[in-house]
């Protein structure tokens, strides 16, 4: 999975309660990043979108520091996907353009590829936002930011306000997303087993701290730090 | 040709106060002294204003108008700073605003000769500009606080996609801007209707007939609309900036995202 040089570098991060993050995510690698309540998942994934600068430390994107992108442009390139939906009002057309109109690309016909990648129907496209399903948004809010055509997707918990069977639904539009285009993900997820279906690697955070790194589902299966250890059972 | 009130007829007024007084007092809701205070201090604060406008209105107008137009935006932006803390520049802005819209209106009216350069015509009827643009302003604070925070994450969603500051906030602006229009606009369709508004009242009883009272109260409410919504769009397009910092990263008001 580690081909060449890593897509984004994070070293000696540290921002609020995250600290001493050093992180290398490889091109096409699926990243999961798991642990406790307030251990700062979330706080990691807006550094990596740039909703938030490090107080110490530095990330790059393609060997490239972070600050030498645009920041737009970059927000683009590493895209998000918020925990919870956060549509914008109107029909599920606008805010699948949304992205993509801020910088003329949007093409006419996208609007129904992207509804065919989070599979609905393309009929959808002019149904206004407050119709949709808690799983219908998620999707929309995940089309959304695919429209930008990122080359790192991030997805903050995407399936945890969800029942049983949307987040089946929803993992499954997410492994067809993934096999077909190579993109790379870094997931948070407080659910293991789907870090066991979707990921091909782990990172355990507690307090703020990479406690322990490794491949998936060897890391869940013989955790080698106590704190994981104690986190498993 | 105004009947005079005299001031042992004013005594009697004693009476309004004590309504409220006596139902505090009954009812135990602990604001007897608050009502009394209030009381003094509005008559105080009325009779002193009197004296002090009849002391202007001697004046010449070049000098009494400026005099006190500048007093009124200065008591006006120091009031709606309130509503705006947390924010820099508030006070330098809303001052700013006020000097605009009062100079726009004023110089709309003496040019289409609505009123005449004199302070009596002058004063009251900027005053009503000036008071109402404050209150919009004051609401178009809160209002602007309350969106940004019940919309962030919205607002983050829309950076996070790659919209600029000036985007993300569109969907803000948009609903201050149609908060602070539509109740104006409630009030003009049933102004006469269910309560003459005060400056007619005011002429009326002056004994200024009432067709001559409506154009004046067409004069002042029209001006006041658009004085209103002149303050909430000029305050949203200067204020929303200050909620971003230079990295197109949402300021942290208060620390709680949904985690
Ligand atoms: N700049 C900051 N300074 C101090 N604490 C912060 C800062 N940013 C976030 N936090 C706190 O860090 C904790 C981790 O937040 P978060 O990243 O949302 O955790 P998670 O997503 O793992 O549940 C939260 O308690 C949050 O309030
Ligand atoms: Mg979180």
């Amino acid at each position: 999975m580690r081909e060449g040089e890593p897509i984004i570098r994070l070293k000696d991060i540290q921002y609020g309660p995250l600290q001493d993050i050093n992180l290398n995510v490889y091109p096409g690698e699926r990243v999961i990043v798991f642990g406790p309540s307030g251990s700062g998942k979330s706080t990691l994934l807006h550094l990596f979108n740039r909703l938030l600068d490090a107080e110490k430390g530095s990330i790059s994107f393609y060997d490239q520091p972070y600050e030498s992108y645009t920041i737009p442009k970059l927000r683009r390139k590493i895209g998000l996907v918020l925990q919870a939906p956060h549509l914008f009002p109107g029909t599920v057309l606008d805010n699948l353009k949304f992205g993509p109109s801020m910088v003329d690309e949007w093409k006419d016909k996208q609007g129904e590829e992207l509804l065919e990648y989070v599979q609905l129907p393309s009929d959808y496209l002019h149904r206004s936002v407050d119709q949709l399903s808690g799983g219908e948004k998620q999707r929309v809010s995940l089309a959304r930011t695919l429209a930008n055509k990122p080359d790192v997707l991030l997805l903050d918990e995407p399936t945890s306000a969800l029942d049983e069977q949307t987040t089946e639904d929803i993992e499954e539009v997410l492994s067809m997303l993934i096999d077909k285009h190579q993109i790379t993900v870094i997931m948070v997820t407080h659910q293991l087993s789907q870090a066991k279906r979707l990921g091909d690697r782990g990172i355990y955070l507690e307090d703020g701290r990479i406690m322990e790194e490794g491949p998936l589902p060897d890391i869940l299966e013989k955790p080698k730090t106590e704190e994981l250890q104690s986190f498993l059972v | 040709m105004s009947p005079e009130i005299s001031n042992q007829s004013l005594l009697f007024l004693i009476v309004f106060v004590l309504v409220p007084l006596s139902l505090s007092y009954y009812y135990q809701l602990g604001q007897n002294k608050d009502i009394i205070w209030s009381s003094i201090r509005g008559t105080v604060q009325l009779f002193l204003i009197g004296y002090a406008l009849n002391y202007l209105f001697d004046l010449p107008p070049y000098i009494g108008i400026p005099f006190m137009i500048s007093v009124m935006i200065i008591v006006a932006s120091f009031h709606a700073r309130k509503k705006g803390e947390g924010l820099p520049n508030v006070l330098w802005t809303i001052l700013l605003g006020l000097i605009i819209i009062e100079v726009s209106v004023l110089s709309l009216w003496l040019v289409a000769d609505m009123i005449e350069f004199t302070p009596s015509e002058v004063i009251p009827m900027s005053g009503m500009v000036i008071g109402n643009s404050m209150v919009a302003m004051g609401l178009a604070l809160e209002r602007m606080k309350s969106e940004f925070k019940e919309n962030e994450g919205r607002l983050l969603a829309a950076l996070s996609l790659g919209a600029e500051p000036k985007q993300a906030s569109h969907i803000i602006v948009q609903r201050t801007l149609m908060a602070s229009l539509i109740p104006n606009a409630d009030k003009l369709k049933t102004v006469g209707l269910v309560q003459l508004p005060g400056m007619m009242t005011g002429l009326i009883l002056g004994g200024v007939s009432p067709v001559m009272a409506i154009k004046y109260q067409l004069v002042i409410s029209l001006s006041i609309f658009s004085a209103v919504s002149l303050s909430a769009i000029y305050i949203t397009l200067v204020m929303y900036r200050y909620f971003f910092n230079k990295k197109m990263q949402l300021k942290q008001f208060s620390h709680q995202e949904s985690s």
